[in-house]
């Protein structure tokens, strides 16, 4: 019986120790939770201009992404040399523990000072955005229209996706809007639904008549041809910033070289290419319109806080 | 204190019950002591650090919520699957074998595609919506989540009470009740349930502890109605989990599920302890069938079409649909998603996911037998609730726990997801094989011996032929959940390790429904056809 145990183990073991280990100079293991797509095509750039190094993704969702890097923190040690983020939120907790590396990139300074810190900077923008039925009539304009449409809205639940917690933290932390802006919605009939992705289906059904989602998302929809409108509201789209940063312990010489290409003109088209809005306005990108955004720092400092004040409203 | 099960142990001889031991306790302190050991040694330091926190701020509601849905499921699980084994054991008749294998299949749909199916044959903007404007009130929340979940885990107490009736049930004694007056009803509840009431609580403790844990079908049912559960509660804090506070709340969270699962557990095998012995060879000869039977089979298979076929069907639909919201005629029909919910590069992830599946599927089996056959007297019987433990911890945090103990050795390799499965599955086999080996005719096996055959010869002559049913259930159900399984891959890989549930996952986490109903039914269908003929060699034996 041991045997054979054995020897089903052994093929595994083989195939692992195969595998080479980390932590080489001309090796970059990025950790990462954007969009397989837009990865690939960033990585694939960054080895062709840089001959004989090789870049190992890790790719998760958020949540896997972060709980292995807690694991990791408690045994053994984080092997990421880089770290590519959908939300600055999560990076923000890595930075308040000093885990990342604090330098100057070059091509840092191109980017919005809203959109990057010391030690993190954006790579492409994710923008919140209004997504409504074609038939509605009158058709929300504006972010407080929304109170306004008949039968209620959708929203995504912002425990779930890091995106859904920055319109969240938008919305309450922002001047005319606050945690009222919620009540109105939930009084008007409005349903939190999971993930933006969510709030696309319920509105091409016919479930809802509009909702919050990521223009990604709703852009993907219609141009395989769902019956949903892009609104693009009063006065802007939520954005925030999808963030990069070096994993401060990392020993990987071409960490920072990846971390540089990715705020490139280039790896930036690359990042266009695949649906997201690049973070570089020298870029060109044409599914744009005026934007809203908010000091990050804040919303992290009162996560739970917020949190709290929207299940109250809301459930779950 | 029943002896008479102890026959596999006694072939085996003292020596060898020896090794046997000595190995199940390797194998449960590898797979389930250490990673459970660095689990609660973390849930006790994020006490100190504040993760008591999670039980106030709602943690306390999503407890309850998981509790009260999960044993709600639990008793509607156990009308379902005890009406089934009465059904396909004692009424019997036409179409009973294929009904056997219908009666298992709800068990291997992951529950994530069990509740989106639902919602898509069902809900608001699903097929019974669009056909006739009806949708089941209800849905969403924690009806949809109580019905929905006992539809997945009925097959546990189904396969539980089908044994039970095949091997414990004593038909002379109902029959010597019916012949003194006592009705059919009667002569059942007074006779055969008794001998049933221990086995059935075993397979309830399982079925509730498959409820509390499972995620997928309160995150799409739950989530919309702001109806928070443990499970969709720690998936909400691991998203969070950048955060010191937020991971101690999932490592909290995840000890107390696990608390919540021991009990349940030690509780159904300390019943199961004091059951009635089974009745050795004992035969199931289905009584002949009348109209009242074929009633009952024809509202079997209704079930079994409206709870699990269409709502896959329904899956299907949704999947060769060009784009969500457009009606699912033939005009919009495409196979488009198909292909992107497959990504580019899926034959190496695929091959890893075959490998891995059918490793974990042999060796959980392996130690399932072994823990079944060592397990059946005095102390040793802890052994098989041990085994259950890390069962009832959900994957992400699981995986976590095995990330904690053997991350430091064998981060990225193949083998933390192998060790990963089966500390997640091994019960599934322990408890699919026990009933089998607990079944064995000691007399067999004493004729052999007495014949002069060493216990070698015994088990592979009289023993494996016995029990190969069985095994070949176990290895299934363990090979199919593996081929399944999402979340603890999705956390473990590494360069080089990925397997085909991450290559899917990273290609649908954009959230399209068309994409995902895609690859849910990828992820569905081809195994329930491949376990088909396998039921069946095991529903003819």
């Amino acid at each position: 019986m041991n045997r054979r145990i054995l020897g089903f183990l052994l093929p595994p073991a083989l195939i692992a120790a195969g595998c080479g280990g980390a932590g080489d100079a001309d090796t970059v293991v990025v950790y990462t939770s954007v969009t397989q797509e837009t990865v690939d095509a960033v990585v694939a750039g960054f080895e062709q201009a840089n001959p004989g190094v090789s870049v190992d993704v890790f790719r998760a969702p958020t949540g896997e992404l972060t709980a292995r890097i807690a694991a990791e923190q408690r045994e053994g040690g984080v092997r990421a040399d880089v770290l590519w983020l959908t939300d600055p939120l999560s990076m923000q907790a890595y930075d308040a523990e000093g885990a990342l590396r604090s330098w100057d990139p070059d091509g840092a300074d191109a980017i919005d000072p809203a959109f990057r810190s010391d030690t993190f900077w954006g790579t492409r923008i994710l923008n919140l955005v209004i997504v409504a039925n074609p038939g509605l009539d009158p058709a929300p304009a504006s972010w407080s229209d929304l109170a306004a449409v008949p039968g209620g809205v959708a929203i995504p639940d912002p425990g779930f996706a890091g995106s859904a917690f920055a319109s969240l933290a938008f919305f309450a932390l922002t001047d005319g809007y606050g945690m009222d802006f919620f009540r109105d919605l939930r009084t008007a009939g409005a349903v939190q639904v999971g993930t933006p992705g969510d709030v696309v289906t319920g509105v091409a059904e016919d479930q809802y008549a509009a909702g919050i989602t990521l223009d990604f998302s709703a852009r993907a929809a219609a141009e395989k041809g769902s019956p949903i409108e892009v609104i693009w509201p009063e006065p802007g789209a939520i954005a925030l910033y999808s963030p990069i940063a070096v994993w401060d312990e990392s020993d990987s010489a071409a960490a920072e070289d990846f971390v540089q290409h990715v705020l490139t003109e280039e790896a930036q088209a690359a990042i266009a290419a695949t649906g997201w809005q690049p973070i570089l306005a020298s870029v060109p990108w044409e599914e744009s319109g005026p934007q809203v955004t908010l000091d990050w720092t804040i919303a992290f400092d009162r996560q739970q806080e917020l949190l709290d004040e929207y299940r109250a409203i809301f459930g779950g | 204190m029943s002896t008479a099960p102890s026959s596999a142990a006694d072939l085996a001889g003292h020596r060898a019950r020896r090794i046997g031991l000595a190995g199940i306790a390797v194998a449960l302190a590898v797979v389930v002591g250490f990673p459970l050991f660095d689990l609660l040694r973390t849930a006790v330091d994020a006490l100190d650090d504040g993760g008591g926190q999670a039980l106030r701020s709602g943690g306390g509601a999503a407890v309850w919520n998981s509790v009260w849905t999960g044993a709600a499921a639990t008793a509607l699980a156990m009308v379902i699957g005890v009406a089934g084994a009465l059904l396909t054991e004692r009424v019997g008749g036409p179409g009973t074998g294929a009904l056997r294998i219908g009666m298992m299949l709800p068990l291997l749909v992951p529950p994530f595609v069990t509740a989106l199916g639902w919602t898509r044959a069902f809900g608001p903007g699903g097929l019974s919506d669009d056909t006739f404007g009806l949708t089941l009130p209800g849905l969403i929340g924690p009806a949809g989540i109580v019905v929905v979940t006992a539809v997945h885990v009925a097959p546990l107490v189904y396969a539980v009470a089908a044994a039970a009736l095949a091997t414990r049930a004593r038909p002379e004694l109902e029959w010597a009740a019916r012949a003194s007056g006592a009705g059919p009803v009667t002569a059942f509840a007074q006779m055969t349930g008794p001998l049933l009431t221990p086995a059935l609580l075993g397979g309830g403790a399982l079925a509730f502890v498959a409820s509390v844990n499972s995620f997928g079908i309160p995150a799409v049912l739950g989530i919309p109605a702001g109806f928070p559960t443990i499970t969709t509660r720690i998936y909400q804090d691991l998203a969070r989990s950048a955060e010191p506070a937020a991971f101690s709340r999932v490592v909290v969270l995840a000890t107390t599920l696990l608390i919540i699962a021991v009990a349940a557990v030690a509780a159904g095998d300390a019943a199961t302890r004091r059951g009635i012995p089974p009745r050795p060879g004992a035969s199931h000869e289905p009584a002949r069938t009348g109209r009242r039977g074929r009633r009952a089979s024809a509202a079997a298979w209704t079930y079994l079409v409206v709870a699990a076929a269409l709502p896959v069907a329904a899956l299907v639909l949704t999947g060769l649909t060009k784009a969500v919201g457009l009606p699912a005629t033939p005009g919009n029909w495409t196979l488009a998603n198909f292909g992107e919910a497959l990504g580019s590069d899926v034959w190496g992830p695929a091959g890893r996911s075959l490998l891995l599946a059918a490793a974990a599927a042999t060796i959980a089996t392996v130690l399932g037998i072994v823990l079944a056959v060592v397990s059946r007297r005095g102390a040793t019987r802890g052994f098989a609730t041990a085994a259950a433990l890390t069962f009832a911890v959900p994957g992400s945090a699981l995986a976590v726990a095995v990330l904690l103990a053997w991350g430091p050795w064998l981060r990225d390799t193949l083998l933390i997801i192998l060790l990963a499965y089966l500390a997640k599955f091994w019960a599934l086999a322990h408890r699919t094989v026990d009933g089998s080996v607990g079944s064995l005719d000691a007399d067999v096996i004493h004729a052999g011996r007495a014949s002069g055959a060493g216990p070698y010869a015994v088990t592979r002559r009289i023993l494996l032929p016995l029990l190969r049913p069985a095994v070949a259930a176990a290895w299934l159900l363990v090979f199919l959940f593996g081929l399944h399984e999402l979340t603890m891959s999705s956390l473990l890989y590494g360069p080089g390790t990925d397997t085909l549930a991450v290559v899917t996952l990273n290609v649908q986490q954009l959230g399209d429904i068309t994409v995902t109903s895609s690859l849910a039914v990828l992820l569905t269908v081809p195994g329930v056809l491949a376990a088909v003929p396998l039921l069946r060699r095991r529903s003819r034996r």
